[in-house]
């Protein structure tokens, strides 16, 4: 069977992303979860009370909470949560001159690829290395117009009101025992603020590296947009390739407040030992508009349901999102609508491709809530299959108590087909043109989406995985 | 140090609802004043010991995300079935009549084609097929079933034999008492039959927990229509599982509308090359009922085909809930599979779950699903009041169209009747809007 012959994406991973630095860090914490790592954390940080105390409780709610009984229980049942770092600080403080950086962090991003992306296309930028924001900036006329764009941490100690009122409001800390683990061992990830009216039209950037072996990242970011505001936040995620595994477990809250627009994109590449278990979820109200742009493409194991509440009027979400499993992979990856005012409405795309023995799937929930009339809300689902033991799962819940709205439900499973295939190399295209046309235009509706320079690295990603599959 | 334990201990359950379960002599007993043979009591045991190691369904799953099992749990196990049925004439002639107490009635083509209808186990070959389509292992209701039925049938036709009028079984459920009714329907190699379950009467404290098991030879072709009619206050939890072998063709038409409780799981596994099955089913839940449907294809060979078309139009407070699974094991490459769950919201308070899975595990296939919720378009309500039409029978004629599709895939000889089923049903819709 000639599909069977598509290279594996991230093929090169090892190469690109999977060297490690030598473990150099200033603090880590021993391996396994108390309060007494909870205290250290917090105190290390030199947190408010309010906050360690919020640390405290959801320590309890995690240690009390058992883990979900559905989704992929082989490997959820395989996490050895003793046998986890929660806290690695490799520098003495975040800086915001590239060339304070430490040497060794400096070379991983370079490597990575960050100051060149900053300079060309992005608005400000945030480094995050283990536990710890390293480095950020953001461009000064952004600055002066009042938009803040720091590291949690930071956003913390700087703006405690603003960071106090919202902190947890979208997804408290027993929501789930993942979004419980990271309230209590939280550390880095953003905080952003864009204030009433403005609009950032530059993505703002962060970039999540894990170097440290046995580590657990839990990062915590939280995007307010006020009245009318607008932002576009990037993030991207790699880590070396050991051979044991690693835990990313963090908590994404937006709030986008009447009129304001908030777009998240992701591009998840984790290497292949890293859990993925991320709670992101989102509050748009009145006329609000917000869209998850969700790639993952790494990982072990992948749990994440970005969620958009429309609470407000006329609000509006989308999810456009696409997976990619192969051998070893289980994407488990979806989305979720919660109608709770009248005429919102939501659209969620989501696509995946599972290669060889990989497993990539859809679970997703949309909910009406009573007396929400005028509600619209489609879901598309599209499953690409290649080689006879990939394995694809669709999981969608439509909960409808209103009778005033439309709701939508369409999924398909195709393979990657031996006709299309004949038909474009009858065009005169090679099987690897072909193979690499079909997969191309399977996932365009994402690449469309993201900024230029992410799309062509999306794309040149893909046609490397794809090209040379025929000998 | 060991993983994280809770730092709680475990809430102090309630009570256990389940009812105990029987014991060996219990059973033995229980069987012996049926009149059953070694057989019979031997797949009792079997599934007594099944339902002393099964759990109530965990509402976690999506099977269960709507109904409470609780509310589903006979009070004690092993109560012969009550014999205070009202036997409700059906309308077109009937081939088989069946009711507790009651003993078969066969028309003469029935008896010419070599068919059998016995009470189950009283046929010594059940047991060559009992158990295959629904396990005792498959569940906590299977296992329930499979120790306690109350009233059992048997139907069997043989090898390339046709039976051209519809077989009927007549299930009326008594009004107060618990029936566990159970089907074993064999249709051999390139017989084909038409069955028609029918589940009627009840009321409030009636529970019936109903097993159907079809098993299809290779080439054969068996209609299923299972009919829920029961009366208000009535609960019910049904499973009906078809068992496929090669080039086996099977249609499951379901026409659920009654009872204040009711859960109907129908499903077919589609075990040999060439199968096909299709599954359609149309519920009208009204007032304050609450109707939960799921249905299942399980495609274990490969070249194989199903689809599935479930309608649901909810009005006033009621509740449509409905799950359904397509599953595509390795071994089953070359299969297609379809599924269409459409719900119309006719009352401003009426809901509508729905969960369309699919679960495919190899590359080989042609897939898709859809699912709808949406009111009756007020464009059509317009269209057909400005043809003179009076508004409520301009609804009644578009909830009619809705279900068409259904009814078009009703076995000959008995669409008319659940028609006029659904007319009646529509036409009590008709004066409650």
């Amino acid at each position: 069977m000639t599909t069977e012959r598509v290279r594996e994406l991230n093929l090169d991973y090892e190469q690109k992303y999977g060297f490690a630095d030598p473990e150099a860090f200033l603090h880590k914490s021993p391996k396994g979860l108390s309060h007494e790592t909870v205290e250290m954390i917090s105190r290390f940080k030199a947190e408010p009370d309010w906050m360690r105390e919020f640390r405290h409780r959801a320590l309890d709610t995690f240690l009390a909470k058992p883990l979900p009984h559905w989704g992929n229980q082989e490997l959820l049942g395989a996490i050895d949560f003793a046998d986890i770092h929660y806290y690695v600080r490799s520098t003495e403080e975040s800086v915001n001159d590239w060339d304070d950086v430490p040497e060794n962090i400096k070379r991983t991003f370079t490597r990575l690829g960050i100051p060149a992306a900053e300079q060309k296309f992005l608005a400000g930028v945030t480094a995050q290395y283990d536990s710890e924001v390293v480095y950020h900036s953001i461009r000064k006329d952004l600055e002066a117009m009042g938009v803040v764009f720091t590291d949690m941490d930071s956003g913390l100690a700087k703006h405690a009101d603003v960071v106090r009122r919202y902190w947890a409001s979208v997804i408290p800390p027993d929501d789930n025992k993942f979004a419980a683990l990271n309230s209590a061992v939280w550390s880095g990830g953003s905080f952003i603020y864009v204030p009433r009216g403005v609009k950032v039209e530059i993505p703002l950037q962060a970039y999540f590296r894990i170097n440290t072996q046995n580590m657990g990242q839990f990062e915590r970011t939280l995007i307010i947009a006020d009245e009318g505001a607008s932002v576009h936040y990037i993030e991207g995620c790699t880590a070396p390739v050991y051979t044991t595994n690693s835990l990313h477990a963090a908590v994404v809250e937006l709030i986008a407040l009447p009129g304001a627009r908030i777009r998240y994109t992701t591009i998840q590449n984790w290497s292949n030992n890293v859990y993925n278990l991320v709670t992101k979820r989102a509050h748009a109200h009145r006329d609000a508009v917000v869209e998850w742009v969700d790639g993952n493409l790494g990982s072990k194991l992948t749990m994440k349901y970005p969620a958009i509440y429309l609470l407000g009027e006329r609000a509006h979400g989308e999810v456009l999102s696409i997976a990619y499993a192969g051998t070893g992979q289980h994407q488990d990856a979806g989305a979720k609508m919660i109608h709770a005012a009248p005429n919102t409405s939501s659209r969620i795309i989501s696509k995946s491709i599972s290669k060889d023995a990989g497993r990539a799937g859809y679970r997703g929930m949309i909910k009406v809530q009573r007396d929400c009339p005028g509600c619209r809300t489609s879901v598309e689902c599209d499953a690409l299959l290649i080689g006879s033991a990939a394995r694809t799962d669709t999981y969608p819940t439509m909960e409808i108590a209103e009778n005033d709205v439309r709701v939508e439900h369409e999924a398909r499973v195709s393979k990657l087909g031996d006709e299309q295939l004949f038909y474009l190399q009858s065009r005169g295209l090679s099987a690897d043109q072909a193979r690499l046309m079909i997969v191309n235009g399977f996932i365009e509706p994402f690449v469309r989406e993201l900024p230029m320079e992410y799309a062509v690295e999306m794309n040149r990603l893909i046609e490397l995985e794809m090209e040379g599959s025929v000998g | 140090m060991a993983k994280p334990m809770s730092a709680t201990a475990p809430a102090v359950s309630p009570a256990d609802p389940r009812p105990a379960v029987p014991t060996s002599a219990g059973i033995t007993e229980f069987s012996r004043h049926r009149g059953e043979g070694a057989a019979a009591l031997q797949q009792r045991l079997h599934a007594a010991a099944a339902l002393a190691r099964a759990e109530l369904p965990d509402r976690v799953r999506h099977l269960w995300r709507y109904t409470d099992p609780v509310r589903l749990l006979p009070r004690r196990l092993l109560a012969p079935a009550p014999q205070d049925v009202v036997l409700d004439a059906p309308a077109v002639g009937p081939v088989v009549l069946v009711a507790p107490g009651q003993t078969p009635r066969l028309s003469a083509a029935a008896t010419a084609c070599g068919i059998t209808v016995a009470p189950l186990f009283a046929d010594a070959d059940a047991a060559e097929f009992y158990g295959q389509a629904v396990p005792a292992t498959a569940g906590y209701f299977e296992a329930l079933n499979g120790a306690a039925w109350n009233l059992g049938l048997s139907v069997r036709i043989p090898r390339g034999r046709h039976l051209a009028e519809p077989l009927r079984v007549l299930i009326p459920a008594p009004a107060g008492g618990d029936l566990l009714p159970r089907l074993l329907i064999v249709v051999e190699e390139s017989a084909s039959l038409t069955v028609v379950e029918e589940h009627y009467g009840g009321g409030a404290g009636g529970l019936v927990l109903g097993a159907t098991e079809i098993l299809a030879g290779a080439d054969a072709e068996v209609r299923h229509a299972l009919v829920q009619r029961w009366a208000d206050g009535q609960v019910g939890h049904l499973i009906q599982r078809a068992h496929l072998a090669r080039d086996a063709r099977f249609v499951g038409a379901t026409v659920s509308l009654g009872g204040d409780l009711a859960k109907l799981d129908l499903g077919a596994v589609l075990a040999g090359e060439g199968a096909r099955s299709e599954i359609v089913g149309v519920t009208l839940p009204r007032q304050r009922q609450h109707l939960d449907h799921h249905t299942l294809h399980r495609h274990t060979a490969g070249r194989t085909w199903s689809n599935i078309d479930f309608k649901a139009a909810v009005s006033d407070r009621a509740r449509s809930a409905y799950t359904g699974l397509i599953r595509i094991e390795k071994n089953a490459p070359g299969s297609e599979a379809y599924q269409e769950n459409r719900n119309l919201l006719l009352g401003e308070q009426a809901r509508a779950d729905t969960i369309p899975e699919l679960e495919i595990l190899t590359d080989e296939v042609s897939c898709s699903h859809g699912a709808t919720v949406a009111p009756v378009d007020p464009e059509q309500i317009h269209y057909l009041r400005s043809r003179g039409l009076p508004p409520e029978a301009a609804l009644y004629l578009i909830v009619r169209g809705f279900v068409e599709s259904v009814l078009a895939q009703t076995p000959d000889g008995v669409r008319e009747e659940l028609d006029a089923l659904i007319t009646a049903r529509l036409a009590g819709l008709r004066r409650a809007e």
